[in-house]
């Protein structure tokens, strides 16, 4: 078996420290300020409700994990389930969302380096593409270097984060109480709940990193459930008291439009230091979620290498190290180029997407394996079967349609991506260029249609005259070009092919 | 006749692949810049759609001149 390549060297504190690093990123020290014009003090009500939805898909998890300890998360529970396309896709956005989750918490962990420096008023330029880079490139390393340098940098950021954040709790829930009792009273209607907690939910995302690296985690039967669960009730405690706090020091209605709203409450009890601090932790947060991002999609890629659904290359363990080194490398270019961009709305809403998919797979994948494997051996039991997994498909796919609209569009595009990855490594070659082939002549048409309407009828495409022109040429150019490429496509050379 | 064919689809995959580029380049900017934008007259709404159809565009026809090129070469 191939994970007998990766060391299993993490602990249940590494572990667990590694889902709740994943899952803390800047995210929840940048949301609080909207999520409160939403859902006002209610936005407590709200986080717990996201908690407990994070923990029905979070118990399949547990005992998936706990049940097929190989390499590669949902990609490998789907793959033991339903096997195919289904497990494919299931793979393909955890990678992509993976990726695209440490691209963002790169551009974000860049974005607050560059504050700092122009709040200091350091006679420094800082260029956010650059430092994003950069932090990619310096974990990659430390990913390269081994699981246990991973595992044991991800503790250290943790426990500093950790200590801030208690901090920061305690110290407010001191000061707040001469503020008398809280009221919880929402903003707008149970509506505007919902949309909080949809608008909220990305906080608890990232903990699964945990069943991605389930080959690498010692006494897997015992520690990966045991990690997932305290990873869940840990969120759930830390993220409800930082919204306690925070609803204890300022009425939601001061967060509107802070750029750090709890960095803001920070100021408001702990001074100009406070605030200091608590910018520090959220960059702590960042990057210890990039740290956990690159590590879980190199092995997604691993595994999906070991598949023969991507290059073989990715499934080679490096001999000192042993980690798939290439994985991790050819990963952490492509999140260092996308973060480079910093497109982060786009990345955002790709990385959300992507793991929502996946929730919904998990889920089913535990309803598939308790009917196609009930004698499984699975050392944790999800309890009140069949609840919790239907529970999480449902609150996943509502929580789908309560994000963005162009979420969808752009989740569309992934899939339409990953589709030609699979069938250019399933479908035999001939079939891809008749389908290419095919593709071509309808490119080809619609352009000769675009460039017949802009020469027969000009006031349907409103645009000046050298415009319509240029678009004219650039539609026939379009028509005929891809009429060839369709031709060349469907037709084989006589002699070649015999 | 076969040195003809390569030669052509070597040109049109390279095309192919230069206009799947530009389109990606172009979804970009369409995204990031705001002169864009009103140059081509995209609304806020029909921002995703149209950042939509050029990706796709663009991928596929990057696709399909790769494997033109591949298939001569």
């Amino acid at each position: 078996m191939a994970e007998e390549h990766l060391k299993r060297e993490l602990g249940l504190l590494q572990a667990t420290m590694m889902g709740i690093g994943g899952a803390i990123s800047a995210g929840v020290f940048v949301t609080l300020g909207y999520a409160a014009s939403l859902a006002g003090t209610a936005l407590l009500i709200a986080m717990i409700l996201c908690g407990v939805i994070n923990l029905f898909t979070m118990l399949s998890y547990a005992e998936l994990g706990a049940a097929i300890p190989s390499a590669g998360g949902e990609y490998t529970f789907a793959k033991v389930s339903f096997g195919g396309f289904i497990s494919f896709v299931t793979g393909w956005f955890e990678w992509i969302s993976n990726m695209f989750y440490a691209a963002f918490c790169a551009v974000g962990f860049a974005y607050m380096v560059s504050y700092t420096i122009q709040a200091a008023g350091l006679p420094l330029t800082a260029s956010v593409p650059i430092i994003a880079a950069v932090t990619v490139a310096v974990f990659a390393i430390i990913n390269v270097k081994g699981i246990r340098e991973t595992g044991g940098t991800q503790t250290l950021m943790v426990v500093v984060l950790l200590g801030i954040l208690s901090v920061f709790t305690i110290w407010g829930l001191i000061t707040g109480q001469r503020t008398g009792p809280l009221q919880i009273s929402a903003a707008g209607d149970f509506l505007g709940l919902l949309r909080a907690s949809a608008f909220i939910f990305v906080v608890y995302l990232g903990g699964e990193a945990i069943a991605v690296a389930q080959a690498e985690i010692k006494d897997p039967c015992t520690n990966i459930p045991r990690a997932i669960l305290l990873t869940c009730l840990a969120l759930i405690a830390i993220y409800t008291s930082i919204a306690f706090v925070v609803f204890r020091i300022v009425p939601p209605g001061d967060l509107a439009g802070k750029e750090s709203p709890l960095a803001y409450v920070a100021e408001q009890f702990m001074g100009p230091l406070g605030a200091g601090v608590v910018t520090v932790a959220g960059s702590i947060a960042a990057l210890s979620s990039v740290n956990t991002a690159i590590m879980a999609q190199s092995r997604v890629a691993y595994a999906l290498a070991r598949d023969g659904y991507f290059p073989r290359v990715f499934y080679r363990i490096h001999k000192d190290f042993g980690t798939p080194c290439l994985a991790i490398a050819a990963g952490a270019i492509l999140i260092a180029a996308t973060a480079a961009t910093g497109v982060v709305n786009f990345v955002a809403y790709a990385a959300d997407f992507g793991f929502m998919v996946g929730f919904i797979c998990v889920n089913l994948s535990l309803i598939r394996l308790r009917m196609r494997k009930p004698n499984l051996r699975r050392p944790f039991r999800v309890p009140l079967y069949p609840l919790p997994p239907v529970l999480g498909i449902v609150t996943s796919a509502l929580l789908m349609l309560f994000i963005e609209p162009g979420t969808l569009l752009i989740g569309i595009e992934l899939f339409i991506l990953g589709l030609i990855v699979y069938c250019i490594r399933m479908v035999r070659y001939y079939r891809i260029c008749l389908a290419a082939g095919g593709m071509n002549f309808g490119v080809s048409a619609f352009s000769a249609l675009l460039a017949l309407i802009i020469a027969l009828d000009p006031v349907a495409v409103p645009m000046p005259h050298p415009m319509a022109l240029v678009s004219l040429g650039a539609a026939v150019f379009v028509s005929v070009a891809y009429f060839i490429a369709g031709l060349l496509n469907i037709t084989e050379e006589k002699g070649r092919a015999n | 006749m076969g040195k003809v064919r390569s030669t052509i689809s070597l040109l049109v995959g390279g095309i192919q692949c230069s206009l799947g580029v530009l389109a990606s380049v172009f979804a970009y900017l369409v995204y990031a810049d705001p002169w864009m934008r009103g140059l081509l007259a995209v609304t806020s709404e029909e921002l995703y759609i149209s950042m939509f159809l050029l990706l796709v565009f663009g991928i596929f026809s990057v696709f399909s001149g790769l494997l033109l090129v591949h298939k001569e070469r």
